[in-house]
């Protein structure tokens, strides 16, 4: 048994029901996580949130099993508040309260962002990095500074993830990492809409042409590989800048799309430029998972950051810059 | 050297007696060398075209002498002068009330020509010794139709004010609108204005995010 505290967390902002344990001595005792695969395209999210209801039972008596406690061993509860899909969201967060009152211990709500960072901080032992956190529904460049992580770029539109995985999808070959695959054996590079904005990036216009192109007899594999490319050297660059303006001399890859060897390597490149260190969120952490959650909130939960009940609601639109990292502060 | 920002290199140089400015937009190594090559050619090539336009809509800005396409590099008229970030506060009000004008009627002939500067600060603008100004770094520059693009140069140029010349913001803006709408008329000013104020309102660093090039 774990000294310390212990924390619960539960992760259900999208396709995935995650419930993850962690204790104050930085070490994750579960990470159960099962995700919804949709029959065709994208999340349904009505379908997702009873994929989740269904799943919650067992993967909570799993979790608590897989780190050999009881429910009365935990120190407080923790959820994704957001953002995220509404009724996924709904989910998490009713299952986080009806423990939290029924054991009678502290809720937490989470930024499910500040969670990627967080796993991430703690898994690869970066300190204080600019973050790159790309998945299927996020692309943002984001560093801590002043209480919080303020966002120095975004997507104006779609997330990278999203992009190539639609493409993927819709050329039949799935999604990531399919393009990736595909575009190693790709040859001939057709330039595509390279959109960079200061430190913003747009992916729409990438994926509108690329489709087109697709019809007019261009080969997959050099499609993949000039996709794949654009949307890399897009992030890299503004990854760059960021690295630039912040000074600072960690890089940290989290979100789905960290799994992504090319992009690794392409951010190496870059970070040799600058001599800052490159730090990868390892495969089990990439996708979203309770584990995240649970260690955010222990991070809330030592600072006294908890939720009172009445003011959990689910937050679909929460911005990372709108939650405050306070334990940042104190050095944690 | 000049400047070196994230994508370029600015330095200052001299050909026959005749000074000179070349931006250099650097190879970098992590990008496929056929499309690192054709965005770095890309962007030479927009924002030469841009100030080659600006030139023409009136708008002052420094001269294109000559453009390397294969070396992305692009050699620019060097203007003898000062960045206004440096001497405005040193001019009496009557002074700041006339560059303020000036600036607006600058930047609304910009905007009249559908053109967003993308980073309009202090520091990108150069004030000559009669007075004459000159907008600079057309780096991050668009052709847009879009309002909001164009109401960012303005509060970019505000925030700019706000946090290195504080005490003579609220005259200089003041002064700075009326030129700007003595060009674009008062309706559509009012309307930048608006948009200003959403900007502001959905603040996440905005002005950081876009200070440097």
């Amino acid at each position: 048994m774990e000294g310390g505290l212990l924390v619960l967390g539960i992760e259900s902002t999208a396709h995935t029901i995650g419930f993850g344990i962690a204790s104050s001595s930085g070490k994750i005792l579960a990470n159960v996580n099962y995700v919804y695969r949709p029959r065709d395209g994208g999340i349904h999210p009505r379908e997702a949130a009873q994929h989740h209801s269904a799943a919650a039972p067992t993967g909570l008596s799993e979790a608590l099993k897989e780190a050999g406690i009881s429910p009365r061993d935990l120190d407080g509860v923790a959820f994704s508040a957001g953002p995220g899909m509404g009724p996924c969201l709904r989910v998490g967060a009713t299952v986080a309260r009806t423990l939290a009152l029924r054991l009678g211990k502290p809720l937490v709500a989470v930024n499910h962002g500040v969670a990627h960072i967080e796993i991430g901080r703690l898994v690869t032992g970066c300190r204080d990095p600019v973050v790159l956190y790309v998945a299927g529904g996020n692309t943002l460049i984001t560093a801590y500074m002043d209480r919080r992580y303020r966002i120095f770029g975004e997507t104006l539109d779609i997330a990278a993830g999203n992009c190539l995985d639609v493409f993927g999808v819709k050329t039949g070959i799935g999604p990531m990492p399919a393009p990736e695959e595909y575009a190693r054996r790709g040859e001939k590079f057709h330039p595509l809409p390279y959109r960079v904005k200061g430190m913003d990036v747009s992916f729409s216009g990438l994926l509108t042409a690329a489709l087109r192109m697709l019809k007019d007899d261009v080969r997959l594999e050099d499609l993949c590989l000039s996709i794949t490319e654009t949307a890399y050297s897009m992030l890299t660059e503004t990854l760059e800048r960021a690295l630039a303006f912040t000074e600072k001399r960690e890089i940290l890859l989290v979100g789905g799309l960290a799994r992504s060897r090319r992009l690794k390597e392409m951010v190496d490149a870059m970070a040799r430029l600058h001599g800052a260190e490159v730090y990868v969120i390892p495969p089990e952490y990439a996708g979203d998972n309770g584990a995240m959650i649970a260690w955010t909130g222990l991070l809330q939960l030592m600072v006294g950051q908890v939720t009172p009940i009445e003011q959990s609601r689910v937050r679909p639109r929460y911005r990372i810059d709108e939650a405050e990292a306070v334990w940042r502060e104190r050095g944690l | 050297m000049i400047r070196i920002g994230a994508e370029a290199v600015v330095s200052k140089l001299e050909w026959n007696e005749f000074k000179l400015v070349s931006k250099h937009r650097v190879p970098k190594p992590y990008r496929m060398p056929e499309l690192d090559k054709w965005i770095r050619e890309r962007r030479t090539l927009h924002e030469a075209k841009i100030m080659v336009d600006l030139k023409k809509a009136g708008v002052p800005c420094p001269a294109i002498i000559l453009m390397d396409r294969d070396d992305s590099t692009i050699y620019l008229q060097f203007i003898e002068g000062s960045e206004l970030k440096k001497v405005l506060d040193s001019f009496p009000p009557k002074i700041i009330e006339s560059i303020g004008r000036n600036l607006g009627e600058i930047v609304g002939k910009m905007h009249s020509s559908r053109v967003a500067h993308g980073d309009l600060t202090t520091s990108n603008i150069i004030i000559d010794e009669h007075g004459r100004l000159y907008l600079i770094d057309f780096g991050l520059s668009a052709v847009t139709d879009d309002l909001e693009e164009l109401a960012v140069d303005v509060h970019l140029l505000d925030r700019s004010l706000e946090s290195a010349h504080y005490p003579i913001r609220e005259l200089f803006m003041k002064n700075f609108l009326r030129g700007y709408s003595s060009i674009l008329g008062r309706e559509f000013t009012l309307k930048i204005l608006e948009k200003m104020k959403e900007i502001r309102r959905r603040g996440r660093y905005v002005e950081e995010r876009r200070r440097r090039s």
